[in-house]
């Protein structure tokens, strides 16, 4: 029954999601519900000197007001717990939620929240990254003394020697903007007690158990006193990995002992959860004549918010890939991450990689132009191989791809006759202002928990019948964010088991009933859980045949340890599985107003082992159409801490006329060590060269560098007049 | 995102609406397809107290081509662009309402409410401007007419009287010689100018350029005629050169405004592509 493996099954969940029938989150009713509002802070920084709701309570129908007075332990967060659930004495960004409104009706809830009373005393505000590193910046909070979040320095090598040695330095600055998740679905759910006194919250998410944890923790309760199910998840991407509504719904239900139900609209949902970080990188690459690349040094800036999130994390991710995926002998990065009077900043797919090597992948094809060596050549001299050392001293987990993907990718450009230096390149309308240019680039990105965190994935499988096995069930808390891992699940337990996949049973979103897989994050899933159920369904169809009945087998599955990285060096083993990538694109660059359509897109991954075809094609085209928006039209707008963007129609997502008409996805099997049939994670992989690709592109059409993300028409157009007035500073080309 | 509390009336004819204006004057406003209205009610940026629906007045809402074009101050974009005496009397008039926003907006989006608006961002004004428009509006006193030139007074505000209706809006036939084109780069979501122009030449026996009307909108507070390049481009033979030339002098003297959509230096970058592109295409077509 291997041959399940790799078929292009079709999505059980589909039927439902596309008719209607599926429930998300803001579908889910109870008898005799409540509804929920939050008040927020709608200002960047300042102290609360009353609350008033007097008002709010006496309008019709509002049953409750809650403020911080009513949260047992009124901190939350994924690492640090910086965060106030309801803020009590100070406001740090426009979202922070201050006041909770609860009403029998939808409407009275939103009128009263209207009526909920807070006087501010405005603090000043520290918006900018490197403003608020200064000494007397404003404080975003006071008992750190400090705004810097959290920073990290990485030495491998000797910089210093290496550019005194280098035939060719050049060093730029690039910087990133925040990205907004922009899932279908806004935060919605949907909390009570149910009949064992447990508080149960239905809702989507990331990651079941992480979830109950912090929510218990607010609570006060034991774990097992808390419960939560995933109903349909409309997206995530990262941002649903901090809790946003969860814990509000939560808080209600518990205190009011009634059915709450909370739906965001779509301005809520923008201004109140977390974005990408925007990172500012500084940096400096060194290569001799023969095209060895022998050193990078790097100074990353991220923009992390009020609250810390993930933040320290996304840092460290954007640090070890500064030098992207080429073998560096020497390497000094300082990274930081400080904390502003924005939104706070975390999780997004690509988690820092795509910030780093939108750097590195247009420094490399610089320093080939610099020395006169085709970018493609430059890099097959100096990508990761197999057994190359790290920028924190250690070598690579097994498995290094990225030449194959390039290749791979390379191949595809030659066949299609593009980009083989004009030749069969079909140039466009005889109009000259309209120009065509060919970019490639690669990438590198963790699978899975980095830096030593405890990594594992656990799962259950339960095998019924008598003579020969009748039905099984399979339990494992992996989110399906609609990604499709459940499918991805039932495959690799059916290939396993040598069952059809219908007579598996899937328990996979209640955290009292699946034991936990960790988060829908990281591209983990496919490789951990699916590693664990993998492993489970071999243990329990060993027990079968030593005739238990029901042979039923729990088995945690971790991969090859990781490290801390070093203080003072940065050394470490931070990873034990990376995804690779390359891209090539070719775009029309309209040189008088700068817009830019990306005509063809070929993305090449290694994803080990693909077990779904079909989902993994359709992760690497969903993903292509997030990077795209990311390249070039998602400029998230922030003035003074208030977000300028809030709705869709200032927001600008891809859509089908944005997006090329022909995307080529190239998939390799190369094995991973660790995963299930091999498999490795890919989901996260597209995001990451895609911008750098473009921006090559762009170059290539036009002959100006584009370095800020995203490449708007009117930042090409800039960078185009930039071009032809003056030679481009701060660079030795 | 919910408007305040309002009243409103549904007159069916213009007089009833100019005397509800009259009796409930500051508080009301007139009611069109309301995509403009009611957002800034939604924002409560405005809170009229009173609201007078102008889109069941059946003698505002025709559209009729004899020696001119006449539309309704109630007529719909949808009205105008699906009508065929229009696009071929004049097709600038119907290739722009057919750009404005999306299905809905036509749909609902009205002449009158367009011009009276006066959107730094509409697409209408620029058109208006250089076809030489002329608004008829019906007020107390009864009806007047203003000259598209003097209607658009600064951002958001026009030379109407709070209490005078649109009722019709006229705009030229295109005949033989004549050429006009609007030209627009569309803020992706919602399709309002980030740049509009609209250009209209009449070419003379010669065969030159005898008379040229430019206006721009969605650069600067309001809808703006480009004189310095009608004069440029007047006299000279409408070639390549010649266009390049006027096109030169587009938006050297004009207000700009900068938003999160455009900064204040690019939209002056643009108003000189779409220039040549809308005079190149009005001379083109002016030749036949
Ligand atoms: C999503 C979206 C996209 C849009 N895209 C575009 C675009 O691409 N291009 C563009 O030009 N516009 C665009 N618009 C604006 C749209 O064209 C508006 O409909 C138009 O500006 C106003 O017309 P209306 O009939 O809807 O007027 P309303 O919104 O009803 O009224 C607007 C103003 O005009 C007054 N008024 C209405 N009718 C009359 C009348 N007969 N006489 C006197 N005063 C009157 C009202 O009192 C009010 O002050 C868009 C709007 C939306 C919501």
């Amino acid at each position: 029954m291997t041959a399940l493996i790799g078929e292009s099954l079709p999505r059980p969940d589909a039927l439902g999601k596309v008719t209607g029938a599926a429930n998300y989150p803001a579908d889910l009713v109870r008898a005799g519900m409540l509804h929920l509002k939050v008040v927020f802070a709608g200002r960047a920084h300042a102290r609360i000197t009353a609350i008033d709701t007097a008002a709010a309570l006496a309008y019709p129908g509002v049953v409750a007001v809650l403020t911080a007075a009513d949260v047992p332990y009124n901190a939350f967060g994924l690492i640090d717990h910086d965060q106030p659930v309801l803020c009590a004495d100070t406001v740090r960004f426009q979202g922070d939620k201050v006041a909770l409104v609860v009403a029998e009706s939808k409407r009275a809830a939103a009128a009263a929240a209207r009526l909920v009373q807070v006087s501010y005393e405005d603090l000043p505000i520290v918006t900018d990254a490197r403003a608020a590193m200064q000494p007397g910046a404003p404080l975003v909070h006071v008992a750190r003394g400090s705004n810097v979040l959290f920073s990290i320095p990485i030495r491998k090598g000797d910089v210093v020697q290496a550019f005194a040695e280098a035939d060719i330095v050049i060093e730029d600055e690039f910087s990133t903007s925040w990205q907004e998740h922009a899932f279908l679905q806004p935060e919605a759910g949907i909390a009570y007690v149910d009949e064992q006194g447990r508080v149960v919250v239905e809702t989507a998410g990331q990651w079941l158990h992480e979830d109950r944890k912090q929510i218990a923790a607010m609570l006060g309760l034991p774990e097992d006193q808390v419960v939560i199910r995933y109903a349909a998840i409309g997206g995530a991407f990262g941002g649903r990995e901090d809790l946003s509504i969860q814990h509000v719904l939560a808080l209600a239900a518990w205190r009011l002992r009634k059915p709450v139900a909370l739906v965001w609209n779509r301005e809520e949902s923008m201004i109140g959860h977390h974005k990408r970080h925007p990172i500012t990188v500084r940096c400096k690459w060194g290569a001799r004549r023969d095209g060895t690349i022998t050193a990078v040094q790097a100074e990353l800036l991220a923009d992390g918010g009020a609250y810390a999130s993930t933040s320290q994390e996304v840092t460290k991710v954007a640090a070890i890939f500064a030098n992207g995926a080429y073998n560096v002998a020497n390497v000094w990065v300082d990274a930081y991450a400080v904390y502003t009077n924005n939104v706070p900043s975390g999780a997004f797919r690509g988690f820092g990689a795509p910030q780093a090597q939108f750097a590195s992948e247009i420094m490399v094809t610089r320093l080939a132009h610099a020395l006169g060596i085709d970018p493609i050549e430059l890099r097959r001299k100096n990508l990761y191989r197999e057994g190359d050392i790290e920028a924190t001293q250690r070598p690579l987990p097994p498995g290094v791809s990225v030449r194959e993907c390039m290749e791979a990718v390379v191949t595809e450009l030659r066949t299609r006759r593009i980009g083989d230096g004009g030749q069969g390149r079909e140039q466009s309308h005889a109009t000259s202002h309209l120009r065509r240019g060919i970019g490639l680039a690669c990438g590198i990105k963790n699978v899975g928990y980095s830096f030593g965190y405890p990594e594992q994935a656990t799962a259950t499988v339960e095998l019924y019948g008598e003579q020969a096995i009748e039905r099984a069930i399979v339990r494992v808390g992996a989110a399906d964010v609609g990604q499709g891992t459940h499918l991805a699940m039932r495959q690799i337990a059916a290939a396993t088991l040598g069952l059809a996949p219908e007579q598996l049973t899937l328990i996979t979103d209640d955290s009292s009933q699946a034991p936990n897989a960790g988060s829908a994050s990281a591209s983990r899933l496919t490789l951990m859980a699916g590693r664990a159920v993998h492993e489970a369904a071999k243990a329990a169809l060993q027990q079968w045949q030593d005739e238990e009945r029901p042979a039923i087998a729990t088995v945690q599955f971790r991969p090859p340890a990781t490290t801390a990285l070093a203080p003072v060096t940065g050394e470490g083993t931070p990873n034990y599985c990376y995804g690779y990538v390359a891209q090539a694109v070719e775009v029309e660059v309209n040189t008088l107003t700068g817009q830019v359509q990306v005509l063809s897109i070929i993305s090449a991954h290694d994803v080990g082992r693909a077990i779904n075809r079909q989902q993994v094609e359709g992760q690497i085209e969903g993903c292509l159409a997030q990077a795209l928006g990311y390249a070039l039209l998602e400029h998230f707008q922030v003035r003074d801490g208030r977000v300028l963007t809030p709705h869709f129609s200032t927001y600008l997502l891809p859509t089908a006329l944005d997006m090329p008409t022909e995307i080529v996805p190239i998939i390799l099997e190369l094995a991973d060590p660790n995963g299930p049939f091999g498999a490795r994670g890919m989901s996260e992989m597209a995001l990451v060269p895609l911008a750098p690709a473009i921006a090559s592109a762009i170059h290539d059409a036009t002959g100006a560098w584009v370095t800020q993300q995203p490449m708007t028409p009117e930042r090409v157009l800039a960078a185009i007049h930039a071009q032809t007035q003056a030679p481009r500073a701060g660079s030795t080309e | 995102m919910i408007p305040g509390e309002f009243q409103y009336f549904a007159p069916t004819t213009v007089d009833e609406a100019v005397s509800l204006l009259q009796q409930h004057g500051e508080d009301a406003k007139l009611l069109g397809g309301g995509h403009s209205l009611l957002p800034a009610m939604k924002l409560r940026l405005t809170t009229p107290a009173v609201l007078i629906d102008v889109t069941k007045i059946s003698d505002i809402k025709g559209v009729s081509v004899n020696g001119s074009v006449t539309v309704g101050g109630g007529a719909t974009y949808h009205a105008v662009a699906s009508n065929d005496a229009v696009r071929s009397a004049c097709g600038v008039l119907a290739d722009c309402v057919a750009q404005i926003g999306d299905t809905q907006v036509r749909n609902r989006g009205t002449i009158g409410g367009s011009l009276a608006h006066a959107d730094p961002a509409a697409d209408l004004p620029a058109v208006a401007l250089a076809l030489g428009a002329t608004i008829t509006a019906q007020g107390p006193g009864g009806a007047r007419t203003i000259n598209a030139d003097d209607m658009f007074v600064e951002m958001l505000t026009t030379a109407l009287e709070p209490n005078e209706i649109i009722t019709s809006v006229s705009f030229p036939r295109l005949g033989a010689g004549a050429g006009a084109a609007y030209e627009k780069m569309r803020q992706p979501a919602s399709r309002y100018a980030i740049v509009g122009v609209a250009a209209y030449v009449k070419l003379g026996s010669d065969g030159n350029v005898a008379e040229a009307r430019v206006a721009v909108t969605g650069a600067g507070p309001k809808a703006t005629r480009q004189d310095a390049t009608e004069a440029a481009i007047t006299g000279t033979n409408g070639d390549d050169a010649a266009i390049a030339a006027a096109t030169d002098k587009a938006g050297e003297d004009m207000d700009y405004l900068g938003d999160i959509h455009a900064s204040e230096e690019y939209r002056r970058a643009m108003v000189k592509v779409y220039t040549k592109r809308a005079l190149a295409k009005a001379i083109a077509q002016a030749r036949g």
